[in-house]
């Protein structure tokens, strides 16, 4: 990680189990107008590790991947404080389309696919950036190989898909794009658990390839079956960090419950 | 005087209705001309551009200036126009109209009604500011672009004929209809385009910088009004205050279509235009006008979305 070094970085420092970082932030804050929705959160993202953040709803876990996709920057309406630091870049004052030409990609909640256009369509505008433009037609076959059904369904309309499929829609756009670091939203919600079953082996398999992933999930022991670290958010705040084996399940249910006593009232 | 016979009477009837089915579908192409600048802003960024009307008479005005300055033939003079009003389009929503999106104003926080009445108030004001420019530099004047094609006509029988240059102009609706949808569908600035139409925030989210996306679609749209505009300008004169009468006919049109599909525009010009024809054929000149909109009426009380709404 000399990029790390080299650019001035306020992490260049080893982080968890001594290893440089590929995702820091610190001391997060976030807002929708005046209702505060995330609390001075911190953490790291080792490169090629699953970090699973899991958390009850209204926790703050999609506002934390839409802080780090940039789409919170938006003004009155939503704004972030705090520092977000990717591969040696601060990202916290870019725009989303900035964000994610350096790398970063995410697999929003409800997918947000690209209604009018086709399963192909919507996997080539994932390759819109210029750096991955001249290798889509390639990443295409890639992605076809991943999820062969969408190869089957090229061309049709997504509108007309099933939820697991445009599920496998939104993964593969998003890969489209060669990221670094994929943030995936709700994994799991709505989705059968056959499909279930099967995304998660999809995403054991993208991670292999040593793509780092971050998942937001409600289902507690799927993401822990994945995850090589987890923090445990509540009310907007990290209340547990840790490798899923140094952490019993009474403690990431008390923090994932809030057993303990509420964060915010006294 | 005594009445025809009765084979002549049909034979009239025939050809009464041959031609106003082939001049009124002729005319809607380029009445989609007209429309669709409109329906691609609108398509793509959900702006209700006040100000179209004022961009189609700005590229008649264009036209007729260069032609007036470069000895070149007439149609010639698009290679100027186009990237001119593409420039123009560009740069206004880059510099102006990005500010006051309905997408920025929901960056802000302003409410859903507010946001829409921004875009709509500023290009009002942008269309004012337009015709009395015009006005100040070119006087009320009518102007027209010369041209010898503007009486010739194509006979197709003994007293069925139709006018050159509509004739062309239907074929440039066609052509610039399949260029449009294939650009859209194949090459990835399209794709882009189609993508931020759908969702501008999750279009963001593949690294596609939607302002730079706006003003492509509005580049686009001034540079289909600038042919249009010229289009207007060989057939009729024209004022610096004629783009309103310009705005309601894309209105009309893009009400019978769709506001967000070319095809409709296209199927939304040759039906308006038909209908206008045969009311004028039937009832008077007058009719014609009270015809189309009775047209675009009765497509808003059954059909509301439009005959090609998505």
């Amino acid at each position: 990680m000399s990029t790390l070094a080299r650019r001035g970085s306020l992490f260049a420092e080893a982080g968890r189990d001594g290893r440089f970082p590929i995702l820091s932030v610190k001391g997060l804050s976030a807002w929708y107008g005046e209702l505060r929705a995330l609390f001075d959160v911190s953490f790291t993202v080792n490169p090629g590790e699953v970090l699973a953040v899991i958390g009850a709803n209204g926790a703050g876990k999609s506002t934390l991947l839409k802080s780090i996709t940039g789409m919170m920057n938006r003004g009155a309406a939503a704004h972030i404080e705090g520092a977000i630091e990717f591969q040696g870049r601060r990202l916290d004052k870019l725009r989303t389309e900035r964000i994610v030409a350096t790398g970063v990609t995410m697999v929003p909640e409800g997918r947000h696919l690209f209604q009018r256009m086709s399963v192909e369509e919507n996997l080539l505008v994932g390759a819109h950036i210029s750096r991955a433009q001249p290798d889509a037609r390639r990443k295409l076959d890639e992605m076809y190989a991943l999820f062969p059904r969408l190869a089957e369904r090229r061309d049709q309309p997504v509108r007309q898909m099933s939820g697991g499929e445009q599920q496998m829609v939104a993964i593969g756009r998003a890969l489209m794009s060669s990221p670094a670091l994929v943030l995936f939203d709700e994994l799991s919600l709505g989705l059968a658990p056959i499909v279930v079953d099967d995304i998660y082996e999809r995403l054991k398999e993208i991670n292999r390839t040593g793509l780092t992933c971050v998942v937001i999930e409600q289902d507690m022991k799927k993401a822990l079956s994945v995850a090589d670290h987890v923090i445990v958010m509540l009310e907007g705040e990290v209340v547990l960090e840790g490798a899923p084996h140094e952490l019993s399940e009474a403690e990431i249910t008390d923090a994932y419950f809030g057993s303990r006593g509420s964060a915010h009232t006294p | 005087m005594t009445p025809l016979p009765f084979e002549e009477q049909v034979y009239w009837t025939v050809i009464d209705i041959a031609n106003a089915f082939l001049t009124g579908a002729l005319l809607g192409g380029t009445y989609a001309m007209i429309a669709y600048g409109l329906a691609l802003s609108f398509g793509v960024m959900r702006l209700v551009n006040l100000a179209h009307g004022e961009f189609l008479i700005v590229g008649a005005y264009l036209s007729a200036v260069i032609l007036a300055v470069v000895p070149i033939p007439p149609f010639f003079v698009l290679v100027f126009v186009v990237p001119i009003m593409f420039a123009l389009g560009y740069g206004l929503q880059r510099l102006l109209l990005n500010r006051v999106s309905v997408q920025s104003m929901e960056r802000r926080g302003m409410s859903a009604n507010f946001g829409l009445m921004a875009p709509i108030l500023v290009t009002f004001g942008l269309g004012i500011f337009i015709s009395h420019l015009l006005l100040s530099i070119f006087a009320s004047d009518a102007m027209s672009i010369k041209n010898n094609l503007a009486f010739s006509a194509i006979r197709l029988s003994m007293d069925l004929s139709i006018s050159t240059l509509r004739f062309i102009f239907f074929l440039i609706a066609i052509a610039l209809l399949i260029a449009l949808t294939i650009f859209l569908r194949r090459t990835a600035l399209g794709r882009a385009i189609r993508a931020t139409s759908d969702n501008p925030t999750y279009a963001a989210l593949m690294g596609i910088r939607t302002d730079h996306i706006f003003a492509v679609a509005l580049g686009l749209s001034l540079a289909i009004s600038g042919v249009a505009g010229f289009m207007i300008g060989m057939t009729r004169t024209f004022q610096p205050f004629d783009g309103p009468q310009f705005i309601l006919t894309a209105f009309g049109v893009v009400i019978i279509g769709s506001m967000d599909s070319l095809v409709g525009c296209l199927v939304g010009g040759i039906l308006l235009g038909i209908v206008q024809v045969l009311a004028g054929t039937y009832f008077g000149p007058s009719a014609q006008l009270v015809g189309g909109y009775m047209l675009v009426l009765f497509v808003l009380a059954f059909f509301r979305e439009g005959l090609f709404s998505k």
